[in-house]
């Protein structure tokens, strides 16, 4: 009877052997990839928290924990908080209004820009594709600096003010919007608009009838996209401001760091988180509502992700 | 002007080039209205591309299309009145059954009690009546398949365009619905223009079949005509099993056969052109070769060797070696005899002259078969 070489067995492996075959085991779940996403996960939502957490402190420090007071910064102090500071307040609104308006104005024209761009087949279609880009790859200071330097010299009818940032901030969101939709139109391929075309259907039909019901999960992206990244900006609306009353939530929020800076600061920023998410969480359940019809029955296809079903990629 | 009847097809010298390539290349072909006619061909072949300008999806470098006797050729393809059925069925995904259906009907600004008598008409001609409300992710192959034709005949156009509509089925449900389609056709009257590159598909239901190559078309033909009397290399090759041979043909024998020299032996061809001199392919067809017992006498026969049996159900095929090296297949129809000739017999291959065939072959460039001369002269 031949013996049969093994390797050491379970007890015998060293401990470093066995943590690694734990971490690295190729035939069960990847626990490397689990430990490095949580890992990122956790590094890149920790700061937000603690953020938020200040946003409850009970004392004035925004560095030192002094008991938790649920209303004091959001509305409870009569001349600091949120609800009582008219600085604040005119912050929120204003970078709302920024955000809102950039939406109804970039969505619509990043659709046209897009359709357009997919079904150019002549000359110069190489080149609007490509300058589309240009806000996507240019740095932020770049863009910011340029368009001040363009309402000074150029367009000098615009000053520094809220249509000033408005013009600003649709300029570069629409190269997101146009990407993300341009690539679920590619997704969707020309079969749906030759059908449609084949019954009968003129191309302004086409459009409203079959192309634009089918696109609904990327605008819906889309939407979101814009609300993000316009709430976000800072280096544009600044270069275009025009003072207090332009002044979004990034602005003041770095102008109070300057000084010394209040719970107030920290309410302020955690309500916009909580808009953010309720916005988000909202859209992704009126997505999947409105597009109960084109899932199969329970049971077939397999897990799919919130960014992955709202069709962005 | 000729008045046609309603779906009558023309193509005039279609053609169509991206850059040097020619997709399609000086096409002619008359449909005439209510036949079943199927572009047959490998992929590549530019019978999808001549669907689609058909169509209307693709614009012809070259040509006219003609419907009916009206040049179509520059309608737009939502103003054209042929509709098509998609390889990939094309259902709007946001639409259930009924709105697809009634999707071309709401387009045509038709009344809506005579949309729903319409769409409750063409649900039952492709028996799907009660899906109305289904969305078509909620349905199999067959039945998004046959959504999508109602969907294109309850418009009742003259022409019916189906671009390898059958090419997502399992076996089963392929032959099933192929017998249905010819049915429906036969019931509906209109023309249909069927792409395809399964053979057997176009052989059973077409009342004439185009065989495509690099975007010319090598013969049309009924099917019978086209399996029995390949007018080419290439079409008897695409068609079934060939049994292509090389050989020499020698002219007229006087008798309106074709002498050929298959290696060192003589035949004699009953098919093809009998004249036809030089480097030539015959071909005879698998169910068409009888097996003799060794060492028989007579003409067309050639010594063999058994190399391989198939067994197929209905039938036994028999990988035969002849004498010349050519190895060719032999069907022999199961009809409850022994057959006698096992792996490793010698037999002798019997070619009936009726049934062999000597062919042009287009692609070796072999010189052209001269005209006919009067009989009795020797060649």
């Amino acid at each position: 009877m031949t013996a049969i070489a093994v390797g050491p067995g379970p007890a015998q492996r060293s401990a470093l052997a066995r943590a690694r075959a734990w971490i690295a085991n190729p035939w069960g779940r990847a626990r490397f990839l689990v430990i490095i996403s949580w890992a990122y996960a956790i590094s890149s939502i920790l700061p937000v928290i603690i953020a938020i957490q200040f946003s409850f402190n009970s004392g004035r420090s925004v560095s030192a924990w002094q008991g938790f007071s649920l209303t004091r910064w959001y509305w409870g102090d009569p001349t600091n908080s949120v609800w009582h500071d008219p600085t604040l307040q005119s912050a929120l609104f204003q970078s709302l209004k920024l955000a809102g308006l950039d939406m109804a104005i970039a969505t619509p024209l990043g659709v046209m820009l897009a359709l357009g761009l997919a079904r150019w087949r002549g000359y110069g279609s190489g080149a609007s594709n490509f300058l589309m880009l240009f806000p996507l790859v240019t740095p932020e200071i770049v863009m910011g600096v340029s368009l001040y330097l363009v309402f000074l010299y150029l367009f000098t009818f615009i000053h520094p003010s809220t249509a000033a940032q408005v013009l600003g901030h649709v300029t570069f969101s629409l190269s997101y919007v146009v990407v993300i939709i341009r690539g679920r139109l590619f997704s969707i391929g020309r079969q749906y608009e030759e059908a449609a075309a084949d019954l009968g259907a003129t191309p302004w039909e086409t459009l409203r009838l079959v192309l634009l019901p089918l696109l609904m999960p990327a605008i819906f992206s889309s939407l979101m996209i814009v609300f993000a990244i316009s709430i976000d900006d800072f280096v544009i609306s600044q270069w275009l401001s025009c003072g207090g009353a332009c002044d979004t939530i990034p602005i003041r929020i770095y102008s109070a760091t300057r000084g010394a800076p209040l719970p107030s600061v920290n309410a302020l920023a955690a309500i916009m988180v909580y808009f953010t998410l309720a916005a988000l969480v909202s859209a992704y359940f009126l997505f999947r509502y409105l597009t109960r019809g084109e899932r199969p029955a329970a049971g077939h296809g397999g897990a799919t992700s919130m960014v992955g079903d709202m069709g962005a990629f | 002007m000729v008045t046609r009847a309603n779906g009558d097809v023309e193509l005039q010298e279609l053609v169509k080039a991206y850059g040097p390539v020619r997709a399609v290349d000086n096409i002619n072909l008359h449909i005439p209205a209510g036949e079943f006619f199927s572009l047959l061909g490998s992929s590549g072949c530019g019978k999808t591309t001549t669907l689609r300008m058909i169509a209307g999806f693709e614009k012809p470098t070259h040509g006219k299309i003609l419907l009916d006797g009206v040049d179509m050729t520059e309608t737009p393809p939502h103003k054209r009145h042929v509709n098509t059925v998609f390889q990939s069925y094309a259902l709007f995904p946001h639409l259930h059954v009924f709105d697809n259906v009634a999707f071309g009907l709401r387009r045509a600004k038709v009344e809506e009690s005579e949309v729903k008598r319409r769409v409750a008409e063409a649900l039952e001609l492709v028996q799907l009546t009660g899906f109305e409300k289904r969305k078509p992710v909620q349905m199999s192959g067959g039945q998004q398949q046959r959504v999508a034709l109602a969907r294109a005949l309850v418009l009742k156009p003259a022409v019916l365009l189906l671009d390898e509509p059958l090419g997502a089925l399992d076996a089963k449900l392929r032959k099933q619905l192929q017998i249905e389609l010819k049915t429906l056709q036969e019931q509906v009257g209109i023309t249909f223009i069927y792409v395809t590159h399964d053979q057997e598909e176009a052989l059973t239901m077409s009342d004439r079949i185009a065989v495509m190559s690099h975007g010319k078309v090598e013969q049309v033909a009924p099917p019978q005509q086209m399996y029995e009397e390949p007018a080419t290399v290439f079409v008897a090759d695409f068609l079934g099993v060939s049994n292509l041979m090389p050989a020499e043909a020698r002219g007229d024998d006087g008798r309106g056969r074709c002498r050929v020299k298959l290696d060192s032996f003589d035949l004699l061809a009953g098919r093809g052109n009998s004249s036809a001199s030089g480097a030539t392919k015959v071909t005879i067809r698998p169910e068409r070769v009888r097996l003799e017992a060794h060492g028989s006498t007579g003409e067309n026969r050639i010594p063999a060797m058994v190399e391989r049996w198939v067994y197929l159900g209905n039938s036994v095929q028999l990988i035969v070696r002849l004498a010349t090296g050519q190895v060719i297949q032999v069907l022999i129809q199961n009809s409850g005899d022994e057959i006698p000739f096992v792996q490793g017999t010698p037999v002798q291959a019997y070619f009936p002259a009726e049934a062999l065939r000597v062919l042009i072959d287009t692609d070796a460039g072999a010189p052209p078969a001269k005209e006919p001369t009067a009989k009795g002269a020797a060649a």
